[in-house]
């Protein structure tokens, strides 16, 4: 057994962290918030530096890499809050298997593409200009019309959309489909896996530093075991990343388990740290200045997508019972 | 990056799980209360069966009696005993916190006469480290060994909490050599023969209903100076050797605290059906959320075995796992409990079982045994996180100065 990232997947997340810590910032969410501007770096940026595409074969423009190596990057794309995410692109990349034409256009940015879960509100539909389904047993992708809601996080570009004129991607692709939105979950958690451990470094820092009745606030037992009970469940998440992300390669038998119960996992670890973080703050940490908000505006959006924390519950204790799985779930018939 | 064993490690884990089959019948299984109450000697013989197997002691020395092993295959031993469902060991205290402090810090002549038969549970051993007056601040212990002119040492004091020292042969023990350093300073660590004059042992009743702990009163116990583990008065390094190594055994590397969540898993398998929809819901969730603590934890542990195995010596971060361990042990247990219906309300099922129950009322220990919760979160803060410590009021002081000011505070 060799359970710790390789020496290359270690020299990448340190260029992804240099990379983002350049193109993108918390501060980036707030003027999204306050102006309503893109988000930061954008889609052609991504596109640029190849980490959006690592999972898209060589042959169609991509890294060829693996889902791991995606998720150590998803990791430093978290901590800056970036957008758009990395969820989309894994996804597509799975969805448009063999067609390399699209292929390529997702992997140099051409074309932004969105998926579509039934009705549910859609990740990154706001800088999309294609659309992945599922109809039937058929992927399909075409245009559509977005409706952007009032945002909480703005880095997740959530919209409605009516699709319009569809084309078929692949027929009989349900195990496809699956597969896609595991990947997306893993994904999810690798962002929200870096959300999380930015925020207790933040939170750790300001313990440090911010003094209350003559010592650092960090030294009272109820600041400093707070912001360790966040970091044990940091660690534990990251853990089931590198787990169920090796899994989609290595071992896709382990994926629904592995996808399921690193999404809820992330939900629970990101919401923690991030409430952690306002709370360890005080009213500093509740103004609009502060960065604080801006993971927790993450956190309380993401426990959300590709099917709540509830849903990924039920998921995994269906799964280890080995009991049918609801209606609704990735499991289940759509 | 893999899961799978190296053909070294399946090999061994292949051997570890053909000699546990064919010895199951002798090794034991949980749901057995007399265990550690009761008739000892099946839990004796069990241990000395998986001994005479090269199962206990794996990362020991060979000259210290074990295999010389690594704690990869360590970890598969403990990985197969747990698949089997056979009960921790007899004798953990000795092999996970005396042995290796001896190993690390006792004399040749101390090594040879106590290890082999320690592992083997031919004699069992004890920790004295708490008193009634210092539990967590261990340090603060007030247990005198003032030196003979023979160069031997007299004991005397009061220790309690001591898991099996009511049928243990030896023990270690922390005592207080020099008031008048600083608290730290001061302690010196001996073995000592259980049966020595002038030691009485009570067993305390737990509020499990079982009886494994004790106190235990020290009247002038005189101790051979050939006895004391480490310097005079540098107790307090040598408790640390006890203390890093208890927590290895207990939630580092993975190993589960409690029952196991495989064992509930099959309960709730067992019952989940007989429940009206919506509680089977409820259920799910509740398992659910057990089960991805359980698989955060084990992962975890994992990561810390391939960096044992590439050579780090486990740090602080191991805490972290007895930490998630209790914490999730105690959902899962109460769970389990909860699925035992009206039967629930009861210490032991119609059918004469207590597994459950047992399990419930004994994980509050597990919370406060080997490191308290809170203690674990500040070795975790301040050593891992860079947290600043509490403010120590006993800080820069003797300890005989400590005990003048707190109790003129009082």
């Amino acid at each position: 057994m060799d359970f710790d990232l390789s020496d290359e997947q270690r020299a990448l997340s340190r260029a992804a962290r240099d990379y983002f810590t350049g193109a993108a910032s918390p501060a980036d969410s707030r003027r999204a918030l306050d102006e309503g501007t893109p988000v930061a770096p954008g889609r052609r940026s991504l596109a640029e530096t190849g980490f959006a595409a690592i999972t898209v074969p060589e042959q169609s423009g991509g890294g060829g890499g693996s889902l791991l190596d995606l998720a150590v990057v998803a990791e430093q794309a978290g901590r800056v809050l970036a957008g758009p995410s990395m969820v989309t692109s894994a996804r597509a990349a799975v969805l448009l298997a063999g067609d390399d034409a699209r292929l390529a256009s997702l992997a140099d940015g051409s074309v932004g593409y969105a998926v579509l879960d039934g009705t549910a509100p859609v990740l990154d539909a706001a800088t999309a200009d294609r659309f992945l389904a599922l109809r039937g047993d058929a992927v399909v992708c075409g245009a559509g019309t977005v409706t952007v809601g009032a945002p909480i996080d703005p880095t997740r570009g959530l919209g409605n959309v009516v699709l319009g004129e569809l084309e078929q991607v692949a027929c009989d692709a349900r195990l496809r489909w699956e597969r896609a939105e595991r990947v997306g979950q893993v994904v999810l958690a690798a962002e929200g896996l870096g959300a999380a451990e930015r925020a207790v470094e933040m939170g750790v820092a300001y313990a440090k530093q911010r003094q209350a009745f003559g010592r650092a606030i960090g030294s009272y037992q109820a600041v400093k075991h707070a912001l360790v009970d966040a970091y044990v469940g940091v660690e534990q998440l990251r853990s089931l990343v590198w787990w169920a992300a090796w899994a989609a390669d290595e071992a896709p038998d382990e994926l629904p388990l592995a996808a399921a119960a690193t999404k809820a996992l992330s939900a629970q670890v990101l919401e923690q740290a991030t409430e952690t973080l306002i709370q360890v703050h005080g009213g500093i940490g509740f103004t609009w200045e502060h960065d604080a908000h801006l993971y927790w505006r993450r956190a309380k959006v993401d426990r959300l997508l590709l099917g709540d924390d509830i849903a990924a519950f039920d998921t995994v204790a269906r799964l280890a019972l080995a009991l049918p799985q609801a209606v609704g779930s990735p499991e289940a018939v759509r | 990056m893999d899961f799978d064993d190296t053909p070294d490690e399946s090999a061994w884990r292949e051997r570890v799980r053909a000699y546990v089959t064919d010895h199951r019948e002798d090794l034991g299984s949980y749901g057995n209360r007399t265990r550690r109450n009761g008739d000892l000697s099946s839990a004796r013989a069990a241990q000395a069966r998986l001994y005479d197997g090269g199962l206990v002691g794996v990362t020991w020395p060979k000259e210290a009696g074990g295999q010389g092993g690594t704690s990869m295959q360590q970890a598969i031993v403990d990985q197969e005993l747990s698949r089997a469902g056979i009960p921790m060991l007899l004798g953990i205290i000795g092999i996970g916190m005396c042995g290796p402090t001896i190993i690390a810090h006792g004399s040749q002549d101390q090594q040879d006469r106590y290890l082999t038969r320690l592992l083997r549970g031919d004699e069992l051993w004890c920790q004295l480290f708490s008193e009634p007056a210092s539990g967590s601040d261990l340090a603060g212990l007030r247990t005198r060994a003032v030196r003979n002119d023979d160069g031997s040492w007299r004991l005397s004091g009061q220790k309690v909490w001591t898991t099996l020292a009511h049928v243990s042969d030896f023990g270690i023990v922390l005592t207080r050599t020099d008031p008048e350093l600083a608290k730290h300073r001061g302690l010196t660590m001996f073995v000592i023969d259980m049966s020595a004059p002038g030691i009485t042992v009570r067993p305390l009743r737990q509020m499990s209903g079982g009886a494994e702990f004790n106190e235990v009163f020290f009247d002038d116990v005189v101790v051979a100076d050939s006895e004391r583990l480490g310097d005079v008065n540098d107790g307090w390094r040598v408790a640390l050797t006890t203390l890093m190594s208890e927590r290895m055994s207990l939630g580092g590397g993975g190993t589960e605290i409690g029952i196991g969540v495989g064992a509930v898993l099959d309960h709730v398998a067992r019952r989940l059906s007989d429940l009206p929809e919506d509680r089977q819901a409820l259920v799910r969730q509740d398992f659910g959320r057990a089960y991805v603590a359980s698989l955060g934890i084990r992962y975890t542990g994992y990561r810390q075995l391939s960096a044992v195995s590439k050579g780090q010596l486990p740090g602080p971060e191991a805490s972290a796992g007895k930490l998630a361990g209790t914490k999730t042990a105690r959902a899962a247990a109460d769970l389990a409990v909860r699925l035992l219906g009206d039967e629930a309300v009861y210490a032991r099922g119609a059918d004469g079982t207590s597994t459950w129950q047992d399990d419930q009322a004994s994980l509050p220990g597990m919370a406060i045994a080997g490191g308290t919760d809170e203690i674990l979160r500040n070795i975790l803060g301040e050593r891992v996180l860079g947290l600043a410590p509490e403010p120590r009021a006993d800080k820069g002081i003797t300890f005989t100065q400590s005990l003048a000011s707190s109790s003129g505070a009082s």
